[in-house]
């Protein structure tokens, strides 16, 4: 069979911020149409590495490719096309509606002025993510959770290639979490691929195909022969004892508990 | 959401009627509308005299008041856009305060026209606090803001000090300036200014769908394809040459850019494909409304920057109070 482009090919990426550096000579290949995450710790560089990706912050050191191309010369309107990104957070300031909201995921395609098919694929995916009936309602008055799904409607009403996503549950209550995660293997299934950051280790473990670690400004992946929910592989990544727990042909992890 | 669809409506709607009104309102009694339709038919005695002071008088000064009116709204509408911010207008940086010394310091010394001293510092005040907060190639919101009140503050004091070596006589007609003046509205005004005016208004249209994103933030504009940095310099530029120019025929009609955004806003919603073009006919009309009082106060016109104040500010606090205005936090 041949071999997919990858969707990313990450090469000697080193990255600071001013004088601290947080990411030191990444090489890291992200294949298409898989669900992959990124895990570490707070402040390790996930979403500094992701932001790279996006494109949001300048990859001074090294060299990013997507899809084959140098991010570099990629115009900013083709790139909303290949990726769209989610933000960690977002603090609304006018009252917006919900389409209003996502609507602007169509800029890329429609310039100054969205048209009827702009407003059409909005629909589309407000119900396609079953929150249709939120369209009229003000975005700044909605739940933090119910925010975020409107923000990753508009990163959908992009029709990027590459999903982008940083801490896409950190608002989400249990059932939207799985609902989110369930559409997130949907999509990968149906092509797409999806990157995210993700602090909840399980969650990754039940739905993902594949994990990076960022520890101390390198990213890497479990050695060859080391699954990921391996509890001792993850004491490297977090300083705490992990118990590891079967499950399907999986297994999920818990912090040891010593009362 | 019916109710203020007709309000919409009803603001497009009477827009024209309130211009050609205007031309009939002013201090010569005898140039209203029933001796307008008298010379036009050939009666009456003084026919001269009435189509003098509605064409040449009145006509250019109803036109200019609403095209100052609807720029100064739309600059204010697209500054709080592109700030992020509901509480900026253009004043903020800096604009005012540079215009107002441009046009003391031609008052005083008449090295320039007033207005034209006025347009070069209004522009040159925001221009030194656009590139004051540059730094790494962005202009950080919060930077910009601190360097628009101290840019302000520095033409404050220089106007200061121009005021103080004026003699009487010229100070009384710098203090009338910074007062707003539409009164010295003339044809020759608003053909200097008609271009300016409309050009950045006319931006800020075409840019009306763009404002949704840009107010969403950076981020997300950028991820969506379009470049925050250079939308914002062509809004913010547009912004200043709109409002400059009208701070350069009418003087400094304070707030006028913060306080109509915002009443605009309580009937169209924060959509600023519909807020912009709005507050261009809204923004126009009000003006001429409250310049049509003002001039209606026959012999004691008062300032229209002042009266503008004076009515705009409690009319603000009361649809404020009135409407659920929509800001969470």
């Amino acid at each position: 069979m041949e071999r997919l482009t990858p969707a990313f090919n990450v090469e000697n990426l080193s990255f600071s911020y001013r004088e601290a550096l947080v990411l030191s000579d990444v090489q890291i290949e992200i294949a298409q149409g898989k669900l992959l995450f990124i895990l570490g710790r707070n402040g390790s560089g996930k979403s500094t590495f992701l932001r790279l990706l996006a494109g949001l912050l300048p990859c001074r050191v090294g060299v990013i490719q997507v899809f084959g191309r140098d991010l570099k010369d990629i115009p900013m309107a083709k790139r909303a096309k290949m990726f769209g990104f989610l933000n960690q957070q977002h603090q609304a300031v006018f009252p917006f509606t919900v389409e209003d909201v996502v609507l602007t995921g169509r800029a890329s395609y429609a310039g100054f002025s969205p048209k009827k098919a702009d407003f059409e694929v909005v629909r589309e995916t407000l119900e396609k993510m079953e929150i249709g009936y939120l369209r009229n309602r003000i975005y700044s008055e909605l739940s933090g959770g119910e925010q975020q799904l409107v923000m990753l409607a508009r990163v959908l009403a992009q029709q990027p290639r590459i999903l982008l996503l940083d801490e896409p549950t950190s608002q989400l209550d249990f059932h939207h979490q799985s609902y989110l995660f369930s559409l997130l293997r949907t999509f990968a299934n149906a092509g797409l691929t999806v990157v995210s950051v993700l602090h909840d280790p399980n969650l990754a473990f039940l739905f993902g195909d594949d994990f990076l670690f960022v520890k101390e400004g390198t990213i890497f992946r479990p050695p060859n022969g080391i699954e990921p929910w391996d509890a001792g592989f993850l004491n490297e990544i977090y300083p705490c004892e992990f118990q590891s727990v079967p499950f399907n042909d999986r297994a999920v992890v818990f912090p040891k508990i010593t009362l | 959401m019916m109710k203020t669809r007709n309000v919409i409506t009803l603001i497009y709607v009477l827009a024209l009627p309130i211009i050609v009104l205007s031309l009939f309102v002013g201090p010569t009694q005898s140039a209203g509308l029933g001796a307008w339709m008298d010379a036009l038919w050939g009666r009456g005695t003084n026919t001269d005299l009435v189509f003098t002071v509605i064409y040449q008088i009145r006509l250019p000064r109803v036109l200019l008041t609403f095209l100052v009116g609807g720029a100064l709204a739309v600059s204010g509408c697209s500054i709080q856009a592109v700030f992020r911010n509901p509480l900026t207008d253009p004043y903020i940086l800096g604009l005012s305060s540079g215009a107002a010394f441009g046009a003391a310091l031609a008052l005083a010394t008449a090295w320039l026209p007033v207005q034209l001293s006025a347009f070069v510092f209004g522009l040159t005040a925001v221009g030194m606090s656009f590139f004051m907060a540059r730094k790494n190639n962005t202009v950080a919101i919060v930077s910009l803001i601190l360097s628009g009140i101290i840019v302000s503050g520095i033409f404050t004091s220089l106007l200061a000090i121009v005021q103080y070596f004026s003699d009487p006589f010229r100070l009384q007609s710098i203090v009338h300036w910074t007062m707003g003046n539409l009164h010295l509205a003339s044809a020759t005004k608003l053909k200097m200014a008609v271009f300016p005016l409309l050009l950045g208004s006319a931006t800020i249209f075409v840019y009306r769908w763009r404002m949704n994103l840009i107010a969403l933030g950076d981020d997300e504009a950028r991820s969506s394809g379009i470049h925050p940095g250079r939308d914002k310099a062509i809004l913010l530029i547009a912004a200043t040459l709109a409002s400059s120019s009208a701070v350069a025929v009418a003087g400094i009609i304070g707030l006028y850019g913060l306080i109509v955004p915002h009443i605009v806003r309580m009937f169209s919603g924060p959509d600023n494909r519909q807020a912009v073009p709005l507050n261009f006919v809204f923004g126009g009309t009000f003006l001429l409304l409250i310049d049509d009082l003002s001039r209606s106060f026959a012999g004691l016109e008062i300032p229209i920057g002042v009266f503008t104040m004076l009515l705009g500010g409690p009319v603000f606090i009361y649809l404020m109070k009135k409407n659920n205005i929509g800001w969470n936090d």
